[in-house]
């Protein structure tokens, strides 16, 4: 059998940094991702990452406390604290491991302005920051030698009790199916954003680890908190970075005005995501929009600037819409892009207290957009998710180590698990054709969570959204998997993908239907303000052996910043 | 119709019937041409290595000197044509003209950038024009079989080649060969790299190269491989025996220059054209098309 | 619009495998991308079409594969534009790399070679505390190198590893060039004197296939070029490979040749690349030479000096000149 101290699940930013961690310390370390790692999608993180540094006048505490203003004082402040501080460091981190990041004329690191912040601290490689930080963070892997399982699906958690002791994966080029063990298992399987239609996500944000954690008995937190980003083309909704807006790029309605002068006239176009999402969304529903959107309009900004420092995004508006932002506004709205919530860990990235504060599952770590610290809350800064993973893959890391160091592997039926896996699987290739198309069957469930959870929300809308969600559920035991081979069967994965989706849309919906006030990207115009009184605290949902879900509580923790009025 | 010729090293030295037959192709379809006095080699990409400085500097210089003539470029090689095109394409750049202009003013040269430059392939299809060809043909080519050959500089990259702007360029050899009766056999090694430029470098590879490409097209059933491009000639022609040789396979496909080609339509005789210059035998292909040897 | 979309296949799973073509009729409208009409077949027609794909908008690097015979990012290739006069397109896997089923090919060739690089920073150690001081404009220059997303396509097209598969390739070349002109990566001597190697940067033949394939703007065979100007700059060591010997000296003489007289002399380029003891060598050129002196095509062993090499001289001289003043 296959069998590591330390398993990360997931090949991205957050997997990457962790494995590279353990790999450093010389621990028996591997990753398993169903891509490869390259191809992840902490590549579409555009626009840069957050640090004060000192030396630059920036103070780490400013930082923070844009960080909690930006949650809406639902970010845990000790979690943010500790991002912050250590965002200094880790940035020269990864500028010692290559990262070219744009620079002064000192040679020093540049940076640029970013949403929500009261100063420029965003560092940035032209607006591909996420893929230049991706591919040289691989080229650490292979330096490391770094074991990975390339192109292998993990299918589930192999438990005993609360203890995870590893994970089922198929292999997808055989379609052979292994157990891997391991005395801990990081989760570092991204968001969950194919749960809606449209989305700036990849195909394959499904949140495969959110739902392997939530069916193993961990909580998913906050999962209400699905953040939409202000520009998303129209149409396919891929993502139009905010630094165009921190270079200095205009928001206009149909008569040409720069709205945002309505709601936030000090941050402008610069305000936290979740209130320009807003402001759009009010402008194209009091009929300002044109065609369902709003205009981007980068123009005088200059081709010069727009080439060196926007490049990516002037080439995906001219591929997919015909649109040279050097010459014209590129129609844009909002679209979701960001997973705030997910499983619930502490600061070291566990999924259960050491102390038994609340219960989850040993041995288990998460870190990354999977995972929730909660450094987020109800609303992240643009710039702080690339910070999140460094941050959290590497303490994670750390604190799987130290608990591989201290306990023996699971003992567990190599055969036993393997098989009960392959019987699952073999059911989705039983079913017969009368049943719905996979892709079908998600494009309903994407639709009804779109239409039911999205800029506003209310109690209705939402309900109608989970009734129809929890409906599929029948309908995907009888989905129908076209592709009955073994080798690289994307059809079957797929399949299994959906269903974590419909756990993660469930789960979404759940928690709206809960947060009885609106906070960050939670927004209600049933209950328009936020309530803190009845709502300074964490939904945890929990889910039971059969389909049933528990909620629980857990309140914020404040350090140093008590909530007050956010205005931008 | 008119152009400044720009017959380039090959024609000049390795291949002499490529001159030759261009010259007396050009007479017969009333092309005039004034031969660049003074021209040098475009450097063939190799220059541009080691000092693309240079490179450009002669290419402007080259340009000039045919401004000064007022009369767009005919080039008769895929390397002349595609290195000239992308140093035209860099000196566009005003700046980067202005730092060259500034080297060749003391020779009392200056370029003022937008220079036509032209392969007589082109030529053939937007000029001259195919109706053109085919009433001045006076033998059908039909029952022969010719692969297009184009050589990499003619095809990329094909922003600078301006193939945008004219899309026939992207299969302007097959017109011609099929305005000339002849049918176009369509092979996958057409655009790929024929391997001369690594002959000294790596000969085993630019043989592997050499052969499937000439084993490709004889398989095909073709009498001969057409190309606008000598060096692509150079080496299918030339080291064909030994690249057959190192593959185990027999093969023996003649390589033909364009303008053979085009004049054997227009009732020349082989020596005028050249076709008893070849290293594999044209014999059967030059009697095919009825030419006389 | 329907588009007929023909599909090149390979099943694994099959006793005796062997690809074909199979066509599919799909409705796309005008500004769908190749991969929007394969999602399209595989999520509404055939689920059993395997190709990898992730993030739809040019990034992840996954979905390279060949349309009408050239490699392309598929999410990044409008099919309306590749469709021919019977609304036909073809669509295969990505060439170079052996298929694994359908549009998936085996990566492994292509990351074994990109480890040979060394693919990651070897700058001057210890750190220091803060970060490496770098010129913007180098940095700059390395973000169009970066933008590789390893997709794949220039690999697909290139012609030398059709022939040979020990070529590093584009792909990897690129990379290596990435580290080679990263100024805060120190280990220059030891990289060039790697990449000077058989299968290494003089293998390349600048048929620029990678460059129209890479759909990054990366133009691997230029990254390749400068490679070779800066190995030869740094008059790094041949090593044992003859072949970055004849390279370095095929492109010094060539220059000296044209900076001489104005045109090339195939002969003497020869002679003087090989180096003129280069018995075994010369011996192996004979029969070509016989064949075409036989056809009265031999180069004339003394070229005549081009009208004008005056000027042509002077300008190779004032250019060195002024090369000499820079460095100093």
């Amino acid at each position: 059998m296959y069998s590591h101290d330390v398993l990360v699940l997931g090949a991205g930013l957050a997997g990457m940094r962790a494995a590279l961690e353990a790999a450093k310390s010389g621990a028996n370390v591997a990753m398993l991702s169903k891509v490869y790692p390259v191809r992840s999608h902490s590549n579409a993180a555009q626009g840069g990452i957050n640090a004060a540094l000192t030396d630059r006048g920036d103070d780490w505490t400013d930082h923070a406390y844009d960080t909690v203003k930006g949650s809406d004082f639902l970010g845990d402040q000790d979690a943010i604290e500790v991002m912050c501080r250590e965002a200094g460091q880790e940035l020269i981190n990864l500028e010692h491991m290559g990262v070219i990041f744009n620079r002064d004329e000192e040679g020093h690191l540049g940076t640029r302005a970013f949403g929500g912040q009261r100063k420029a601290r965003t560092f940035f490689v032209a607006d591909i920051t996420g893929q230049a930080i991706l591919h040289v963070m691989f080229e650490q892997i292979l330096k490391y030698n770094v074991r990975v399982y390339d192109e292998w699906y993990a299918t589930n958690l192999i438990m005993d009790g609360n203890r995870c002791g590893g994970v089922v994966a198929m292999e997808m080029r055989t379609g052979e199916v292994h157990a891997i063990q391991a005395k801990a298992t990081i989760l570092a399987t991204g968001g969950s954003g194919r749960v809606f239609e449209p989305s700036t996500n990849a195909l394959i944000c499904s949140g495969d680890g959110m739902s392997l954690a939530y069916r193993a008995g961990a909580p998913l937190m906050d999962m209400e908190m699905v953040q939409y980003h202000p520009t998303t083309l129209k149409g396919s909704g891929v993502l139009l970075t905010e630094g165009a807006r921190g270079e200095g790029a205009f928001l206009i309605n149909n008569k040409g005005e720069r709205f945002m002068e309505k709601y936030a006239p000090n941050m402008m176009e610069l305000a936290s995501r979740d209130v320009v999402s807003r402001a759009e969304t009010t402008e194209i529903e009091a009929g300002f929009g044109i065609d369902g959107c709003v205009l981007l309009d980068c123009r005088h900004l200059g081709a010069a600037k727009i080439m060196e420092r926007l490049s990516y995004i002037h080439e995906v508006s001219m591929d997919l819409v015909g649109v040279d932002i050097t010459k014209d506004p590129v129609p844009i709205r909002p679209g979701v892009h960001y997973q705030m919530g997910g499983i619930k860990t502490d600061i070291d990235g566990r999924c259960w207290d050491p102390s038994g504060g609340w219960k989850g599952v040993e041995g288990l770590f998460a870190a990354g957009e999977t995972a929730c610290v909660s450094v987020h809350g109800g609303n992240r800064l643009g710039a702080n998710s690339l910070l999140d993973t460094v941050i959290f893959g590497r303490r994670s890391a750390i604190g799987a180590m130290e608990y591989a160091n201290k306990n023996n592997h699971l003992d567990f039926s190599e055969s036993d698990w393997v098989n009960s896996e392959k019987a699952k699987m073999q059911g989705f290739l039983d079913n017969d054709d009368s049943g719905d198309l996979v892709a079908k069957l998600r494009m309903d469930m994407a639709v009804a969570m779109d239409k039911g959870l999205g800029v506003y929300r209310t109690e209705d809308d939402m309900q109608e959204a989970l009734t129809a969600v929890q409906g599929m559920r029948e309908r995907y035991k009888k989905v129908v998997v076209q592709d009955k081979g073994k080798s690289f069967n994307t059809n079957l994965i797929f399949a299994m993908e959906l269903g974590c989706m419909l756990d993660c849309a469930e789960a979404i919906a759940i928690g709206g239907i809960e947060r009885k006030e609106s906070r960050g990207a939670h927004s209600r115009t049933d209950y328009t303000t936020r309530d803190d009184e009845n709502w300074m605290k964490h939904i945890l949902l929990r889910k039971g052996a059969g389909d049933e879900v528990t909620k629980e509580y857990m309140p914020i923790v404040v350090t140093q910043w008590q909530p007050e009025e956010r205005k931008y | 119709m008119k152009f400044t010729f720009f017959p380039g090293c090959v024609s000049r030295g390795g291949a002499p019937e490529l001159y030759q037959s261009t010259v007396a192709v050009a007479e017969k379809i009333g092309i005039e041409l004034e031969e660049i006095e003074g021209w040098s080699c475009t450097g063939a990409g190799a220059l541009q290595e080691s000092n693309p400085l240079l490179g450009d500097t002669l290419n402007a210089r080259n340009f000039a000197l045919a401004q000064r003539m007022g009369l767009p470029i005919m080039t008769i090689c895929s390397t002349c044509q595609g290195v000239m095109a992308q140093a035209k394409v860099k000196l566009e750049d005003e700046e980067y003209r202005a730092e060259i202009n500034e080297i060749l003013a003391t020779e009392g040269l200056e370029y003022t950038g937008g220079i036509e430059v032209k392969h007589m392939l082109w030529i053939m299809v937007e000029d001259i024009g195919l109706d053109k060809i085919k009433s001045l043909a006076v033998r059908s080519l039909d029952g022969v079989f010719l692969a297009p050959f184009y050589g990499c500089y003619i095809v990329r990259p094909s922003a600078a080649l301006e193939y945008d702007e004219h899309p026939q360029r992207k299969v302007a050899l097959e017109l011609v060969i099929k305005a000339l009766g002849a049918t176009a056999v369509d092979n996958d090694g057409k655009t790929r790299c024929c391997g001369f430029p690594i002959l000294t470098i790596n000969e085993k590879n630019s043989l592997a190269m050499v052969a499937k490409h000439t084993g490709e097209a004889q398989d095909l059933g073709a009498d001969a491989m057409v190309t606008p491009c000598p060096l692509c000639h150079l080496n299918l022609d030339g080291f064909q025996a030994k690249a057959a040789k190192q593959m185990g396979k027999q093969i023996n496909v003649p390589i033909l220059h364009l303008p053979q080609v085009i004049g054997a339509a227009l009732g020349m005789d082989g020596p005028s054209l050249g076709l008893n210059k070849h290293i594999i035998s044209a014999f059967d292909v030059a009697m095919k098309m009825g030419v006389r040897v | 619009m329907q588009a007929n979309v023909n599909v090149r296949r390979f099943n694994p799973d099959e006793e005796a495998p062997k690809s074909y073509n199979q066509e599919y009729q799909v409705e796309v409208d005008e500004n769908f991308t190749v991969l929007d009409t394969l999602i399209k077949v595989r999520e509404e027609i055939d689920g059993s079409l395997a190709l990898r794909c992730s993030c739809r908008a040019s990034i992840c690097g996954s979905c390279a594969v060949r349309v009408n015979g050239h490699a392309v990012l598929a999410c990044k290739t409008h099919v309306s534009e590749h469709l021919s006069e019977d609304d036909s397109v073809s669509i295969e896997p990505a060439g170079n790399l052996p298929v694994i089923k359908d549009l998936v090919v085996d990566l492994n060739p292509f990351w074994d070679k990109i480890r040979a690089v060394e693919p990651y920073m070897q700058p001057s150690l210890p750190e220091p505390e803060a970060e490496y001081l770098a010129p913007n404009d180098v940095m700059l220059h390395l973000v169009d190198v970066m933008g590789c997303i390893m997709c794949g396509a220039c690999v697909s097209d290139c012609t030398v590893l059709e022939v040979d598969k020990n070529f590093l390739g584009p792909a990897a070349l690129a990379k290596a060039y990435r580290f080679v002109a990263d100024t805060r990566d120190v280990e220059d001597d030891k990289r060039l004197r790697m990449y000077n190697a058989y299968g290494g940067m003089w293998d390349c033949t600048r048929c620029g296939e990678c460059v129209t394939a890479c759909p990054k703007g990366v133009a691997p065979m230029e990254r390749i070029m400068a490679l070779r100007e800066k190995a030869m700059e740094a008059k790094i060591p041949t090593g044992s490979y003859d072949g970055a010997a004849y390279g370095y000296r095929h492109s010094q003489v060539f220059e000296d040749i044209i900076s001489h007289s104005g045109r090339l002399d195939e002969t003497k380029l020869v002679i003087k690349t090989l180096g003129l003891f280069n018995i075994p060598k010369m011996l192996g050129l004979v029969p070509v030479a016989m064949n075409a002196a036989f056809r009265r095509k031999m180069p004339p062993l003394l070229h005549p000096a081009v009208p004008g090499v005056g000027q042509i001289r002077r300008i190779a001289a004032r250019i060195s000149a002024n090369k000499r003043k820079a460095a100093k």
